[in-house]
This record gives C-alpha cells, sequence and structure tokens, in this order.
C-alpha cells in the first residue's frame, strides 16, 4: 500500500509467476529489513558453535596445534554447516529452484545420515579446563571464539576466583550479563537462534503438508470426504490452539524434534481451510475439467493443476504462521514447558521477573529478539499479500 | 432460520467428542500415561498407605481399567443423557435428564464444576473490561486510518501497529511489572494478584476523611482536564512548546521518584517524555489530542492534590481492584486492538468505493455524513462477527496474562492442570471451552444474518 506497491515494476516477458511475486517483495522496504534479519539470524544459527563457545577455536600445547571446538562439533552443527555451504554454491551458481531444492534436499539426508554414523563428540565438556590450563600457562597460546562461553556453561568466569553471582547484569565480561545459573545471555541467545528459526520453519512445514493434503482432498473431492474433514478441521479450531499445545507438551517428553511436530501437528487447520475453499473454486473451472477429461491420475490433477494456482494465499498465510509458531515456542517456554536444559528465548525472558526482582537485560536483549524476529516474518508476510492479492494492490 | 440452528446444534456434538477424544487420546497415550501409580508418585508413604491410595484412586476414576472404558466412562459422567449406575457400580437405568458431572479434580479434591465457577468470573472480568478500550481505540485509528488511505497517519498508524501486533504479550508484561510494579523502579502498581489483602475489609467505595478534601480533589480533576483541553485548544506553536516543557518537566519527577536517582536517566526520561507529550500536542487529529490531554491534565491534578492530602484516605475495595487491573488490561487490550483496527480498516475502505457511498456523496451530503451515517454502519458487520469469535479466544489469551500477574484465573487454572496432569481438570476445561468457541461461532453467524438482510441460512 505504500509507493512501491501502488507502481508495481512492469512484468517481464517470459518470466514466472513466482520470480514475478519475489521481484515485487523485494520492492518494498520493510520485506527488506525482514528478510535481513531473518539472514542474519540464519548466519548466526548455523555458526553458533564459531561464534560463542567455551572450546578454544585453536590452541597450542607443547607446539601442538589442536582444536577442540572441531572435536566438540555435534552431528547437528556439522549438519547445519554442510547444509549451509551447499545452499550458498547452488545459489552462487545461479540453480533453478528445483535444483537447489533437490540440492538441499539430498544434502540435508547425507550429511544428517554421515554426521549421526561418523561425528561423535565426547559425551561430558568440562569447560573449566581451558582455563585452569591458560592460567596455568600450559598453553603456547589459546584463540577463542568472539564470546568464549558456551550455552551451558553455568557459573564460572574468566579472570576472576569462585563462582560468579547469577543473573548479573550487562558488564565487560559478559556483554548481555548472565542467566538464573551464570550463563552468558548472548552464547544462549546465539544458540537459541537455532531453536527458534528451526520451529518456525519445520512446524511451519509439517502444518502446510497436513493442511494442503487434507484441504485439497476436502475441496476436491467434497461430499463425505468434505464433511467429515470440516468436522476434524472444526475440532482442532475449537479448542485454543495454546491450550491444545500446553496438554500435548505437559504430556510427552521434552525434545526439540517432538515440539516441532505438535506444533505442526495443531495449526494445520486454518491452511486446510484456506485450500479447501481455493479448491472448490477451481474445481469448475475449464482447465481442471480438460485435466480430468484427459484422465490424468488424481495425484496430478491436485498437485500439479490445481494446487499451483490456489497456493499464493496459502504462502502468505504460511508467512505469517511461521510467526506464531515461533511466538508458540517462546509462549510454552516462558510458562517452563518448553525444552529442559537448551536454550530458549522463552525460557530466557521467563527469568526477568524471577525473585521479585527486575533482571532488564533477560526482558531486554532475549524478549528483543523474539518481537524482532515475529516482526520481521509479519512484514515479510504483509509485502508477499500486497504482491500476490490483487485486489488489495488496488486499495 | 431454526432448521438452521437445529443442524448447526446438532453438528456441534460430533465436534466436541471430537475434541475430548483427541485431548483424552493424547492424555493416554503419554508416556507414563495417567494411573493410580502415576498420580501418588513422589509422594512419601508407607507401602501400604500407598496401596491404599492406589485401590482408592482406581476406585473413584477407573483408573485401572482400558483406555477406551474410561473414555466412555468418563463420557458417560459428562453427557446430560446417559446411563445411571447403581453402588456397586453395576448399569440401573437410562436416563435422559440424568444431569452431568464433570468429575472431581484429582489435585483440589473438589468438583470441577465447583472450581471453574469459582475461576471464570475472574477471566471474564478481565476480558470485558478490555473489550470496551479495544473496540473504541481500534474503531478510531481503523476508521481514520481508511479515510486517510496513503497518507501519512494510515501509513504510520499500519506500521506501527504490525509493529504492536508483534509484541509477544509476555515481553510487555515483564516489561509493565518490572517497570511499574517493581520496588527497582516506579512501585505504581501492584505486582500480582487481584487485591490487597486488606482490601477485602474495607468499605467498597472509596472515601475521605473531610468532605472537603474530596471536593478538593474533584475541583483539582476538573481543573486538570480544563487545563488540559485548553491547551489542546490553543494555537499549534503555543501548545507544542508548552506540552514539551511539561513532559520534560514530568520526566524529572519520574526520574526523581527513582530508588536510586541519575542525572542522565532523569535527562532521558525528560526528553523522551517531551517528545511524546510534544508530539501529542502536535498532531492535527483533535479528538485523540483533545481526549488525551484532557485525561492527561486530570490525572495530573488528581495528583498534584492527593500529595496536598492529609492521608485520610481509605482505598476502598473498588478502587484496589482497579488499580489490580490497570497492567493486566493493557497487556490484554493492546494485542486485540492492533488486529480488529487492521479490520475495521479494510472494511471501512471497502464501504467507501462502494456505488452507494458514492451516490450519497453525489447526493450532497457531507462527508462526515456519508462516512458515520452510511459507510461507518455498513462496516459493522465484520466487527460484529469478530466479536463474537473474540471472547473465547480471550480466554486462551489470558493463559498468559493470568500467569504472569499471578491471577488466579482460568487460564492460570489450565496451565496448572496441565501441569499436574489433572485429567478431569483438563478434559472439563477442553469441553467448556471448545463449547464456548462453537457457540461463538454460532453467535457470530446468527448476528451477520441479523444485521446483513442479504444473508439467509434457508
Amino acid at each position: 500500500m505504500s509507493r512501491a506497491a501502488s507502481s508495481p515494476p512492469p512484468p517481464r516477458r517470459g518470466q514466472s509467476y513466482m520470480a514475478q511475486v519475489t521481484r515485487q517483495v523485494l520492492t518494498q522496504w520493510g520485506a527488506r529489513l525482514g528478510l535481513a534479519w531473518i539472514g542474519l539470524l540464519g548466519i548466526l544459527a548455523v555458526f553458533a558453535p564459531f561464534l560463542a563457545s567455551s572450546h578454544p577455536l585453536l590452541l597450542s600445547q607443547d607446539g601442538q596445534m589442536d582444536s577442540p571446538l572441531l572435536r566438540y562439533l555435534s552431528p547437528a552443527d556439522v549438519t547445519l554447516l554442510a547444509l549451509f555451504f551447499t545452499a550458498l554454491i547452488l545459489a552462487l551458481a545461479r540453480a533453478s529452484f528445483r535444483a537447489w531444492l533437490g540440492g538441499v534436499g539430498s544434502m540435508l539426508i547425507l550429511a544428517g545420515v554421515l554426521s549421526t554414523a561418523l561425528v561423535q563428540p565426547p559425551a561430558l565438556a568440562i569447560y573449566e579446563q581451558y582455563r585452569q590450563q591458560e592460567a596455568a600457562g600450559d598453553y603456547d597460546w589459546v584463540l577463542y571464539a568472539p564470546i568464549p562461553y558456551s550455552p551451558k556453561d553455568y557459573q564460572r568466569d574468566r579472570g576472576e576466583t569462585g563462582l560468579q553471582p547469577p543473573l548479573a547484569s550487562p558488564q565487560a565480561n559478559h556483554w548481555f550479563g548472565t542467566g538464573e545459573n551464570g550463563a552468558d545471555v548472548l552464547a544462549r541467545m546465539i544458540h537459541a537462534s537455532r531453536i527458534a528459526l528451526g520451529i518456525g520453519f519445520v512446524a511451519t512445514s509439517i502444518a502446510l503438508l497436513l493442511g494442503i493434503l487434507i484441504g485439497g482432498l476436502m475441496g476436491y473431492l467434497s461430499g463425505v470426504v468434505d464433511i467429515i474433514g470440516m468436522r476434524l478441521v472444526e475440532i482442532f479450531e475449537a479448542v485454543p490452539t495454546l491450550f491444545l499445545l500446553l496438554t500435548f507438551v505437559a504430556f510427552f517428553e521434552r525434545s526439540l524434534y517432538l515440539l516441532m511436530v505438535i506444533i505442526g501437528l495443531t495449526s494445520w487447520s486454518g491452511y486446510a481451510r484456506y485450500v479447501r475453499a481455493e479448491f472448490l473454486r477451481l474445481r469448475q473451472q475449464d482447465f481442471v475439467q480438460a485435466a480430468l477429461a484427459c484422465g490424468l491420475p488424481l495425484r496430478s490433477i491436485l498437485f500439479r493443476h490445481m494446487l499451483p494456482n490456489g497456493i499464493g494465499p496459502i504462502l502468505v498465510a504460511a508467512s505469517f504462521g511461521v510467526a506464531s509458531a515461533i511466538l508458540a515456542e517462546a509462549v510454552l517456554s516462558f510458562l517452563g514447558l518448553g525444552l529442559v536444559d537448551d536454550p530458549s528465548w522463552g525460557q530466557m525472558l521467563n527469568q526477568a521477573v524471577k525473585s521479585s526482582t527486575f533482571n532488564w537485560w533477560m526482558a531486554a536483549f532475549p524478549g528483543g529478539a523474539i518481537f524482532f524476529t515475529v516482526f520481521a516474518y509479519n512484514l515479510i508476510g504483509e509485502a508477499l499479500r500486497d504482491a500476490i492479492d490483487p485486489y488489495l494492490k488496488k486499495s | 432460520m431454526s432448521t438452521y440452528v437445529i443442524r448447526r446444534l446438532l453438528l456441534m456434538i460430533p465436534t466436541l467428542l471430537g475434541i475430548t477424544l483427541v485431548v483424552f487420546a493424547v492424555m493416554a497415550a503419554s508416556p507414563g500415561g495417567i494411573s493410580a501409580q502415576s498420580l501418588i508418585e513422589g509422594q512419601n508413604l508407607e507401602p501400604q498407605a500407598k496401596k491404599a491410595l492406589e485401590d482408592y484412586y482406581n476406585q473413584l476414576y477407573g483408573l485401572d481399567s482400558p483406555p477406551a472404558i474410561q473414555y466412555l466412562r468418563w463420557l458417560n459422567n459428562a453427557s446430560p443423557a446417559g446411563f445411571t449406575f447403581d453402588e456397586e457400580n453395576h448399569i440401573s437405568g437410562f436416563s435422559l435428564w440424568k444431569g452431568s458431572d464433570l468429575g472431581t479434580s484429582f489435585r483440589y479434591g473438589r468438583p470441577v464444576l465447583e472450581l471453574i465457577e469459582e475461576r471464570v468470573p475472574i477471566t471474564l472480568l478481565l476480558n470485558i473490561l478490555s473489550l470496551p478500550f479495544i473496540y473504541t481505540l481500534a474503531i478510531a485509528v481503523g476508521v481514520r486510518a481508511a479515510t486517510e488511505r496513503g497518507k501519512v497517519f494510515d501509513v504510520g498508524s499500519s506500521a506501527l501497529l504490525l509493529g504492536l501486533w508483534s509484541v509477544p504479550v509476555m515481553l510487555t508484561g515483564v516489561l509493565l511489572i518490572g517497570f511499574f510494579a517493581s520496588n527497582q523502579y516506579w512501585h505504581w502498581f501492584p505486582t500480582a494478584g487481584l487485591n490487597t489483602r486488606e482490601a477485602l475489609d474495607m468499605p467498597f467505595l472509596p472515601h475521605w476523611g473531610s468532605l472537603g478534601e474530596a471536593a478538593l480533589l474533584l475541583v483539582a480533576g476538573v481543573a486538570g482536564a480544563g487545563a488540559g483541553v485548553g491547551l489542546a485548544k490553543a494555537p499549534r506553536l503555543l501548545r507544542v512548546g508548552l506540552l514539551a516543557g511539561l513532559g520534560m518537566g514530568l520526566g524529572f519527577w519520574m526520574g526523581a521518584g527513582l530508588p536510586h536517582p541519575h542525572l542522565g536517566m532523569s535527562l532521558s526520561l525528560g526528553v523522551l517524555l517531551a517528545l511524546i507529550i510534544g508530539g501529542l500536542g502536535y498532531t492535527d487529529y483533535a479528538g485523540l489530542r483533545l481526549g488525551l490531554l484532557g485525561l492527561l491534565g486530570a490525572g495530573l491534578g488528581l495528583t498534584v492534590a492527593a500529595q496536598g492530602g492529609d492521608g485520610e484516605f481509605v482505598r476502598g475495595f473498588l478502587l484496589d481492584r482497579l488499580w489490580h487491573l490497570v497492567l493486566p488490561v493493557l497487556c490484554l487490550t493492546y494485542s486485540g486492538f492492533a488486529f480488529l483496527s487492521k479490520l475495521t480498516r479494510t472494511a471501512v475502505l471497502e464501504n467507501l468505493m462502494a456505488d452507494y457511498a458514492r451516490t450519497a456523496r453525489a447526493k450532497g451530503l457531507a462527508e462526515n455524513t456519508v462516512l458515520w451515517k452510511h459507510v461507518f454502519r455498513n462496516s459493522l458487520l465484520p466487527l460484529i462477527t469478530v466479536s463474537a469469535t473474540l471472547l473465547p479466544g480471550l480466554l486462551a489469551g489470558s493463559v498468559i496474562v493470568e500467569s504472569i500477574f499471578s491471577i488466579e484465573g482460568m487460564g492460570k487454572l489450565a496451565v496448572e492442570a496441565v501441569q499436574t496432569r489433572d485429567r478431569e481438570l483438563v478434559l472439563s476445561i477442553t469441553l467448556i471451552s471448545g463449547l464456548l468457541t462453537l457457540a461463538g461461532y454460532l453467535i457470530a453467524d446468527l448476528c451477520y444474518a441479523i444485521a446483513d438482510p442479504r444473508v439467509s441460512y434457508d
């Protein structure tokens, strides 16, 4: 609705619909800022162990070089790094969207399997040993990460003896202060960006997949399938999502992957409604009837012919959905029903008003991170809607 | 119409069954599940007492039977029509009006219905208080944005609203508590609960030691409001200058009120408030300016007058309750407001471009008449629909607010119920919130048909 929307760039000949939409989204400042923030978070998430870790990046002991950080890399770290570089290379080579998707997908499976089989970090990490050995002069030289604390490096501090008071306000050692166990807030926040991004993407993908499948079948087949499907949609809509989530999470073990699945399972109904309405409209149109007359299989009609024509509004909804999935995880963690020991922004925000004192840094930094991420996805969603919805474009 | 309502009511039954089935299945399928053993786990009891307690729970809730039987048993108890049992748990007959029994809470040992009856009014109070604010603000901003499409107010307000919409309620709650309720900053509001202990013994209305003092407060409030309104009507340059000065003064006063006054803090507060209040004076939106400045003036007058009193003042139950509700209601208001004003804007925009609006204008009606008498009335339709669906949504939204402010409402009860694996409570809360939501949808559809003669469900 800004000036950019009222004078859209002229469509190029031979450019696909998706490319046009992307171009138009990118003309809006809000969307650019949002994408920049998500990109920054993505880089933080991929390189988290290199940015914030108590393991030295490199050290030299008795003339021998060693890198404890590499030894302690987990399978998830390795998989993420492999994925990032594959995506980067494919993007630089200007591969088509399909090749890009295939490349990243196969890399995910390959790297995931290989790294779980081959990468086995030592089970126990004693972060203190590096500081003690460094203080004792055992190392010739040590190179630490920019933030020399791991997210679970509790109660210890550099240059001082004894236990550091938990919940200390920001100082020179800890730029963003420390949490209730004495862990560095900035280090935890960097590692938590993984959870925030991962939950957003994976949960929304699961919800989208379920929604498209159920909604598509409902809209296309209608009749009895539609009636049963609508009851299913109503069931999931009639219970407030937050409450359903609470129930799920409280009764199952706390694991990141389960959390993703559960948030996905509880938020598909909106997409199903959209897809159903869209398919009910499309079903009557000539090209679908033509495809039907040609004797194409159901799979082909549904996903090759109908879906691409109805995907626009669903993508807009998905972009807002990512924001609400991130918010859902934050709320769960805030209520103390999230992951137990893993860093999460919501769980850190929970510590802001612990024990009747107000720790402003625990509210400002993690809370600010949640706000900016949710805001970024909402901005992107808004820009996407302006680009896709021809009715709103006019106004 | 009546056939439509009956059909909708009948369709609610399978949905409600489905809701409880889903929730029951989740609880039954969870690792550990719910059994008499898991209920008394962690209690330090003699083996014999443990066994007795287990038997007691098994007898009471049938926790040793297979999940399917347990579900059917619960369903039979909860539904108003069903089988009745005699003393030895044998079916004694079938009754259509045996009344529904939602069971007894594991944790509290009290009937679930009683617990819910206790908590619902509190959550309703919170939500009903916030609804008028949401609607007034949303309509004011939404209509204004639509009439000024593409201008500064529209672009600015929609960016601001999107931002406001993205601020998580828990962050707002934590910040409000931290700055305005904790004793590290301004200890203006209470941190938790709905009333102080003493307030229970107080009379309902506030009262003062002397009549003169009450009169002083009244005069000061009215004078303050008058001064605010007068200032809002003054020429722009004058009012911006005066208001900025006032903001600066307020900032310094707030800075001095801190437990550890700090010059930099006071200075930045002063500049911030000068910008905000000065900007309020700068705006062209006369209604907004008059209203907010009047309120500000009244508040200032009251504060100044209260400082001069001799302390013979009893707060009273009502004022105490309101004082506790300010921050939670603020939290609940802002998120709904952002959503609703966007909706208002779209609706008004759509109707402003409609043919009938053009006709009204061509007829020579003033723009304001067209807007409020014709366009606005038609734009109310989507707002009516949303209001019916808003209430159950607000019930869920108060989960966070109630947890932050430790208010013993439905939301907090729900969190406690799932945390303590209180099966009967969880099932009942889902059933009731599901019922509310479905009823909300139905009422919304009916309102739509009543308000818009083009819609019919026959």
